[in-house]
């Protein structure tokens, strides 16, 4: 493994902005899992999801000396990259691209318990999809990236208490949809 | 929509401990976290990483790009030459095969590193570094900012150990290095960028 | 031993005058004086004189007021006094050197508080405190627990790391947040992995090829780690 992959965040910036471009590749190993699997679930798409973190991603190497607050750099990628993935979803409402509305078919599986994990899934991506996009993403950023409210207020540019009670609102609206798909 | 209990969402939060809830509620937190868990699992979607890195790494083309086009790219060359200076030519050739350049960059003693300073001020005229290392003198440490991006940088030899600085930008206005990470009390109301030095091995 | 009294006794005023002489043109004139005889106080008390000196110049630099700068300076010797009881109480070892106490000090300004200092102190012995003082402060700037990042860094110090590693220490746990690990998962990860902490890379290349050397440094040493 690369020994660089040790450096802080702030330090692997400061030697991106240094001009050691490679070292972009050890931010990219580090946040692209949970960025791609944050714009899957918020996308209910592979491809589109591959397409709005790369966008992103180029996007932060860019624009990576206006990151303020280097030591904080995982809420400002996904911050990107969550606009990223907002306007792919406005763009499907003005039907300029169409997103799979089903998920995706798991991989044939033998095993009776991945079978049934399977189904689990795509049970709750189809709830997961009725949510808001706004509910959604403070779901995912709370639940499944696991974030602070100060983490996701970087994200969303929302206030703590708004994103509290988003929360909450998403909880609830989960809940009543995983009921209704069973 | 069915409003949840206050109680489920606080111990979501961590406000309460989950043992508190009573059954019912608890079952409710355990069917929002397994959701969770299963949102969790890593979907199968290819990296990234290459095109990302590929798309980066083509900038619009430089002067010093389209020369390395130019010699990349197939010309008809035509060299007139005395036979005596391609012996010349010949010999040259030779002696810089076997007397290489040799490895450029100052000579490190053993309790010395190098510190990289970098900072992004687009709109600055100057950027100096000034700390303990260079008795807080503006200026004796500037900044360069070669291609005119607005990021300023400097690779400095220092002694091993802490240093305390600040930048200084045109001269006059006194800002802490965003990308420090570490910070100390100036005793004049502010902060300093603290650096802690490695000898470096060379 | 009576030519090293009269050594020092030629010494003594001169190194006087050449704090004076660095403080010309540096600080307001009017407060040379006070700042002089503070460093000589600190000088016969074995304190540190030389951030003393820094502490002046770099408010004269600053452009602070001449009553600021004295002020800091006197603020400065009483954090010097407090480091150095604070170091016998912890049962640090004599004498009370001025680098122990100026690592003591740059771990309070970095916002230690005096238990986790004292507790520090009585575990690490002296060459290798100043890393660890940092090591901590480096975790609690991140808002670690100043008792499980003291209990950490101490684990390491048990498990024979000291110096700059502790600092590898410091910074994986760091990174761990980094990577959207809480606090606590951090710890206890870094802890299992101890004493096999990656350590820091070197500089690039390319970087220490063109570092240059600083035109008007004073080659005085710095203090620790």
């Amino acid at each position: 493994m690369d020994s660089r992959s040790d450096l802080s965040d702030p330090e692997v910036v400061a030697r991106v902005l240094n001009g050691e471009q490679e070292a972009f590749g050890i931010l990219i190993r580090r946040y692209e899992p949970g960025l791609l699997r944050y714009a899957a679930r918020m996308l209910s798409s592979r491809d589109l999801a591959e397409d709005a973190v790369a966008e992103g991603l180029v996007r932060a190497y860019r624009h990576l000396a206006s990151c303020r607050d280097p030591s904080r750099l995982r809420p400002w990628l996904y911050r990107i990259v969550a606009n990223r993935c907002k306007s792919y979803l406005a763009r499907r409402d003005a039907g300029d691209v169409s997103l799979e509305e089903a998920p995706p078919l798991a991989d044939p599986v033998d095993n009776e318990a991945a079978v049934e994990q399977a189904e689990q899934m795509a049970l709750v991506q189809r709830a997961l999809a009725t949510l808001s996009a706004e509910k959604r993403e403070a779901f995912i950023l709370k639940h499944v990236e696991g974030m602070s409210y100060e983490e996701m207020a970087v994200v969303t540019g929302e206030r703590v208490p708004a994103l509290k009670m988003r929360v909450h609102r998403a909880r609830e609206a989960l809940l009543q949809a995983l009921e209704e798909h069973q | 929509m069915n409003p949840i209990d206050p109680r489920v969402h606080q111990a979501l939060d961590g406000e309460i401990p989950r043992d508190t809830l009573p059954p019912e509620l608890r079952r409710q937190a355990e069917r929002l976290e397994a959701v969770a868990a299963l949102l969790a699992e890593t979907p199968a979607i290819e990296s990234v990483a290459a095109r990302v890195m590929a798309t980066v790494a083509r900038p619009a083309p430089t002067r010093g790009r389209r020369l390395v086009r130019w010699f990349v790219t197939p010309h008809a060359i035509v060299l007139r030459m005395r036979p005596l200076w391609s012996v010349a030519l010949a010999a040259g050739i030779l002696f810089l095969a076997f007397f290489p350049v040799r490895e450029t960059g100052p000579r490190l003693g053993q309790e010395e590193g190098v510190a990289q300073f970098v900072a992004r001020f687009p709109d600055a005229r100057s950027v100096a570094v000034v700390g303990s290392f260079n008795d807080w003198r503006p200026g004796s440490i500037p900044l360069e900012d070669v291609d005119h991006d607005g990021i300023w940088r400097a690779s400095i030899v220092l002694p091993a150990g802490t240093h305390e600085y600040m930048f200084v930008v045109d001269g006059e206005r006194w800002v802490a290095d965003p990308l420090a990470g570490r910070y100390i009390e100036d005793d004049f109301g502010r902060e300093n960028s603290l650096l802690i030095v490695r000898p470096t091995k060379r | 031993m009576k030519a090293l009294g009269l050594l020092l006794l030629a010494v003594l005023p001169l190194s006087a005058q050449s704090v004076r002489a660095r403080l010309e043109g540096r600080v307001p004139a009017s407060s040379i004086v006070a700042i002089d005889s503070l460093v000589r106080v600190a000088a016969a008390e074995n304190l540190p004189t030389e951030p003393l000196i820094q502490k002046a110049i770099e408010g004269g630099a600053k452009h602070v007021s001449g009553d600021r700068i004295v002020r800091a300076v006197e603020l400065n010797l009483d954090q010097y006094r407090q480091a150095q009881a604070l170091l016998v109480r912890a049962g640090d070892a004599p004498p009370v050197t001025p680098a122990e106490v100026a690592a003591v000090v740059s771990a309070r300004k970095r916002g230690l508080g005096a238990p986790v200092v004292e507790r520090i102190v009585a575990a690490v012995p002296d060459e290798r405190r100043s890393s660890a003082l940092h090591a901590v402060a480096d975790l609690v700037g991140h808002r670690f627990d100043p008792d499980s990042a003291t209990a950490l860094i101490l684990e390491a110090v048990r498990q024979g790391m000291h110096g700059l590693r502790l600092l590898d220490v410091s910074n994986a746990a760091i990174l761990e947040i980094q990577r959207g690990r809480t606090r606590a998962e951090a710890l206890a990860a870094i802890r299992r992995d101890l004493p096999n902490v990656a350590a820091a890379p070197a500089p690039a290349r390319a970087a220490v090829q063109r570092a240059r050397r600083p035109v008007a440094a004073t080659g005085r040493e710095p203090s620790g780690p």
